[in-house]
């Protein structure tokens, strides 16, 4: 499904070149679930980012289904993105202002879903995830888990061919973790490719694939 | 989706109450404070534009002249006839003489302002007929009654078909009223209650003039034929000034006046009907003057500027706290122009929820307004469906700028900046300074500006005019009887009451009295061979002294002296033109038969007898009791006593108990003339109070912010030893800096301005540094205090607290 071949990623500190991805070679499948793990630092995110077109790397070559990313225009990048992948985060970065229905259903007004066919989309998110109940409430009424849930369900909602999350986990207890990861093993037994960054044995043993990375390079796969 | 913008600004309206609140506090002090000026200034623009015509001039002629050009609007009462007939390009003309008379009917007795003028006046002017004959005036004895004078003197009934009288000439003249005229519009620069021919003024103003070119006493009205330009008219009528002043010619020729640029000592000019309420003298001739009403239409854009800097510093601010949501909407596939409409929507709800408010204050505030500003300008000449439509485009456009920007900048952050949090801050942090300084600018230049206009009202009305003004009253002759006769009542009235010192009546007013009348004479006769000009005043017995003239020279007018009815007294300037060694005793020959010769009996003290923005001319005053006076002077002992006003008012309601009584005093009628600078001031003091109370919310609004970016780095500071006071000087230092450079650039623009229109007085105050640092200390003082609030409660909390939230 994607492959990333030398990619660098620098930036410069005092004239020093400080390598976020050095010589970075990954190749991903169709119905993966991979967890990268490493420590601080060691360029999870960057390349979580880099993955999601995000973020520029400096040298290397990024296919994604096929397409050479490295070579698009930013907009076309942006357009790709939007349409084949859902971002979730550690911090959840719901929107403060609107209900849980409302964020589930922005992605869709973006991508200007007709309304009929919003709801309809929106409705079953909340069936699946269990939280109709919740839909009229705003995010800082919900639990750390509950949010993160909603987050999952706004990423999903676009059936998007690849999940990032980024210690989707971190902020949760371990039995609120644990259901989390429950539900990506679900979602990517159904066919979701998901690529996770953890810095948790256990989370990563849901995955299918581990990578380790070290200072930008993988060091162990 | 656009249901979703609306949804979403609305809460995070509703999230940022503070913000929200001084933003549109704000705006719709600015939208309101804007509309009410631009209604202002639209109504002071707009006279006369209810005419369709714009080929109607008013004529007016400028003379070469020994002083140097003169320019008279006032016409001989051949003129008009002759000019249609000498000089082409004409398809009508009419000639108007506007006054104050008695009209009498069925015993009761009214003044009204009549309006004489040819039958032509109402093909030339949009006055049209309501009721009775279409064509207004068709003969002599024909006279023509607006709406609301039909009804103050016949109320419900019929007016047309019935006859009046006029008091002329003495005697009451019959007029029949054939026609009812629409009111006149507010906007109007001719306004009359009354429309008579123009052949049947007093005799004294047409029948003994109607063959005289030496005298003008009217206005002329000209309707040019299409395509005529005003330049070929007035390059045609070179050949008419010339055959009719042949005399004025030879003379002027004769003592070295030199002629105009096309060689003429007279030229015949048009001035545009749309310019005549605004018109002033400049460079020798009459133009629209359109400094006041562009000044406040200056000052409301100003005004709107500045609140929508508080908005786009808000907003900017804010994008910081939003940063986050930014990001995060990118990812969610926001586009840029998806999150360009979202925070315009945004800034647009602020701006309509503003500008109808500030509509609605507009209305509320609306009799205190044309009250403060004797103006009859109202908001129906705005809300028309043009004007919405105006409006609904400045308020788009306005919110299109203020909250384009903001909205702008936050669509193009970088997306995983924005997710992080980190945005660059200078850049903005520049902008930012740079519209807090002109914001201040402007409040320091208007403040500055009410500075100088105040004190230079204060030097007018502190200056000594060389008459008494506290203790003269002035009384306009608005009655029926004969003026010699009313005065000689009142001396035997009052004369003996303890406070009256003495009693006098003149042709002329000091000042404007209640009545609104002005009238003015003056002449130029030959002496020694020179043309020597004068105004002229008759006055009664004991002028000089009742209204405090200080005699330079010679004596006064002496009752035991029958010679003195050929005496003159003149002024200081009047004595320089005569430049005689021995002054007492100059003969004067002042009209052309020769018939009478006056002489010179006395010098007074040059006194400002015209407005103040005018230097004193010269002045000659004969003693004539038996003019037509209009005024009557009364000193009395105490300074703007009311009690003594009452008294007279009584003998007063004895003697005319007809006429309303509107006594008062010269400094009340100084005050009078100072109406345009009393507005100027009242207008450009409350928008520089508007700009700074709008600058200072501005200000506080950016002190919250600040306080709250820079809340870790004064937890550590403070953890590290600093005290209150040098926190609160860290957080006052930056502002005042801003306040500082706004000063430096808005005092020379405020001096030069300030300079500029003093230019218009001939006794102005001179501009000193003083009057621009009070301006910038109000300014400081007030920032300084605003912000305070904030930077001193931000410097006593305990650091412990806002560390921890970090």
């Amino acid at each position: 499904m994607l492959t990333l071949d030398h990619i660098y990623k620098w930036v410069n500190n005092g004239g020093r070149r400080v390598f976020l991805l050095n010589d970075l070679n990954l190749k991903v499948e169709q119905g993966e679930f991979l967890s990268i793990m490493g420590p601080s630092g060691s360029g999870k995110s960057t390349l979580l980012n880099v993955i999601a077109m995000l973020d520029e790397f400096d040298e290397g070559e990024y296919y994604f289904d096929g397409e050479a990313i490295h070579e698009l225009k930013p907009k076309k990048r942006t357009a790709i993105f939007n349409e084949n992948i859902g971002f979730i985060f550690q911090a959840y970065h719901l929107l403060d202002d609107l209900t849980v229905y409302e964020n589930i259903e922005t992605p869709l007004l973006y991508k200007k879903v007709n309304r009929s066919e919003r709801q309809s989309r929106v409705a079953d998110m909340l069936d699946r995830f269990n939280i109709v109940g919740k839909k009229d409430l705003f995010p800082h009424q919900l639990s750390g888990g509950q949010q993160q849930l909603v987050g999952i369900a706004r990423a999903l909602i676009i059936n998007p061919k690849l999940i990032l999350a980024d210690e989707p986990t971190g902020n949760l207890n371990s039995k609120q973790s644990e259901e989390i990861m429950e539900l990506f093993a679900e979602l990517n037994k159904e066919g979701t490719t998901i690529i996770q960054a953890t810095h948790s044995e256990s989370n990563a043993a849901y995955g299918t694939r581990t990578i380790h990375l070290l200072d930008g390079s993988i060091v162990k796969n | 989706m656009i249901r979703n913008y609306f949804k979403i600004a609305w809460r995070s309206l509703i999230k940022e109450k503070t913000f929200a609140g001084i933003n549109i506090v704000g705006l719709s002090v600015a939208f309101a404070s804007a509309v009410l000026l631009g209604m202002y200034s639209i109504y002071e623009l707009s006279y006369d534009n209810f005419h369709q015509s714009d080929r109607i001039y008013q004529s007016y002629s400028t003379y070469e002249v020994p002083s140097g050009r003169q320019i008279l609007v006032s016409q001989p009462i051949p003129f008009a006839e002759a000019l249609k007939q000498e000089v082409p390009g004409i398809e009508q003309i009419a000639r108007y003489n506007a006054g104050s008379e008695v009209i009498i009917s069925e015993g009761k007795q009214f003044r009204f302002s009549v309006a004489f003028t040819d039958p032509h006046f109402f093909k030339i002017f949009d006055f049209p007929v309501s009721r009775g004959d279409s064509e207004a005036l068709g003969k002599p004895n024909e006279i023509a009654l607006t709406q609301e004078t039909a009804q103050t003197i016949f109320g419900k009934e019929e007016a047309v078909g019935k006859t009046i009288s006029m008091q002329l000439d003495g005697e009451e003249k019959p007029f029949l009223v054939t026609s009812v005229l629409k009111n006149i519009p507010q906007n109007s620069s001719l306004g009359f209650d009354i429309a008579a021919d123009f052949t049947q003024q007093s005799s004294s103003a047409y029948r003994d003039l109607k063959d005289d070119w030496g005298h003008a006493n009217h206005e002329v009205y000209i309707k040019l034929e299409p395509g005529v330009s005003v330049a070929n008219f007035e390059k045609a009528s070179r050949a008419f000034s010339n055959s009719h002043n042949q005399g004025f010619i030879e003379q002027m020729k004769k003592e070295g006046v030199s002629p105009d640029e096309n060689g003429q000592f007279i030229q015949e000019r048009l001035l545009p009907l749309k310019d005549i309420h605004l018109a002033k003298e400049k460079d020798g001739m009459l133009m629209a003057d359109r400094l006041f009403p562009n000044l406040l239409l200056g000052i409301a854009i100003l005004i709107i500027f500045i609140a929508s800097v508080n908005f786009i510093n808000m907003s900017i601010a804010r994008n910081f706290q939003r940063i986050r949501e930014i990001g995060m909407r990118k990812t969610l596939g926001a586009g840029k122009g998806q999150l360009f409409f979202q925070f315009w929507g945004e800034s647009l709800l602020v701006f309509l929820f503003s500008a109808l408010l500030g509509l609605g204050i507009a209305r509320l505030l609306l009799k205190e307004f044309q009250s403060l500003f004797r103006t009859s300008a109202s908001l129906d000449m705005i809300i028309t469906p043009q004007g919405v439509l105006f409006l609904l485009l400045i308020v788009l456009l306005v919110s299109l700028i203020a909250g384009g920007y903001p909205a702008f900048s936050a669509s193009r952050i970088e997306t995983i900046s924005a997710l992080k949090g980190r945005l660059s801050r200078d850049g903005n942090n520049q902008l930012r300074d740079t519209l807090i300084v002109f914001q201040f600018a402007i409040a320091i230049l208007l403040i500055s500006g009410t500075v100088v206009l105040y004190s230079q009202l204060e030097y007018l009305q502190n200056k000594d005019l060389g008459f008494n003004k506290q203790e003269v009253i002035s009384i306009p002759m608005n009655g029926k009887k004969e003026d010699a006769r009313v005065i000689q009542q009142l001396r035997n009235e009052l004369g003996k009451t303890p406070g009256i010192e003495s009693i006098t009546a003149a042709n002329g007013v000091l000042g404007l009295g209640l009545d609104g009348g002005r009238s003015s004479s003056a002449m130029s006769f030959q002496f020694e061979g020179r043309t020597v000009e004068t105004n002229l005043l008759m006055v009664e017995y004991d002028y000089p002294e009742t209204i405090g003239l200080e005699l330079v020279a010679g004596r006064s007018f002496d009752r035991s002296r029958p010679a003195d009815s050929l005496a003159v007294i003149i002024n200081e300037n009047m004595a320089q033109q005569l430049n005689q060694e021995k002054i007492i005793g100059t003969p004067l020959q002042m009209d052309d038969t020769g018939a009478e010769k006056f002489t010179v009996i006395g010098v007074v003290k040059d006194y400002n007898f015209q407005d103040l923005d005018q230097a004193i001319e010269p002045i000659s005053l004969f003693l004539k009791p038996h003019w037509n006076m209009r005024y009557i002077y009364v000193k009395v002992r105490n300074a703007n006593s009311a009690a003594i006003l009452k008294t007279i008012e009584k003998a007063w309601k004895k003697i005319e108990p007809e006429a309303e009584f509107q006594g008062s005093y010269l400094n009340e009628n100084i005050d009078r003339i100072l109406k345009r600078e009393k507005n100027m001031i009242t207008m450009i003091t409350s928008g520089s109070i508007v700009a700074i109370t709008l600058s200072c919310m501005g200000l506080f609004a950016m002190s919250l912010i600040v306080a709250a970016q820079r809340k870790k780095e004064i937890g550590i500071r403070k953890v590290v030893g600093a005290g209150i006071g040098t926190v609160t000087m860290l957080l006052t230092r930056d502002f005042v800096k801003l306040v500082l450079v706004a000063f430096v650039i808005a005092t020379p623009v405020a001096w030069y301005f300030s300079s500029e229109w003093l230019q218009n007085y001939p006794y102005r105050v001179s501009l000193s540094l003083w009057m621009f640092l009070a301006a910038g200390l109000i300014a400081l003082i007030i920032a300084v205090f605003t912000i305070s609030f904030k930077t001193i409660h931000a410097a006593v909390q305990n650091p412990v607290k806002s560390l921890k939230t970090e």
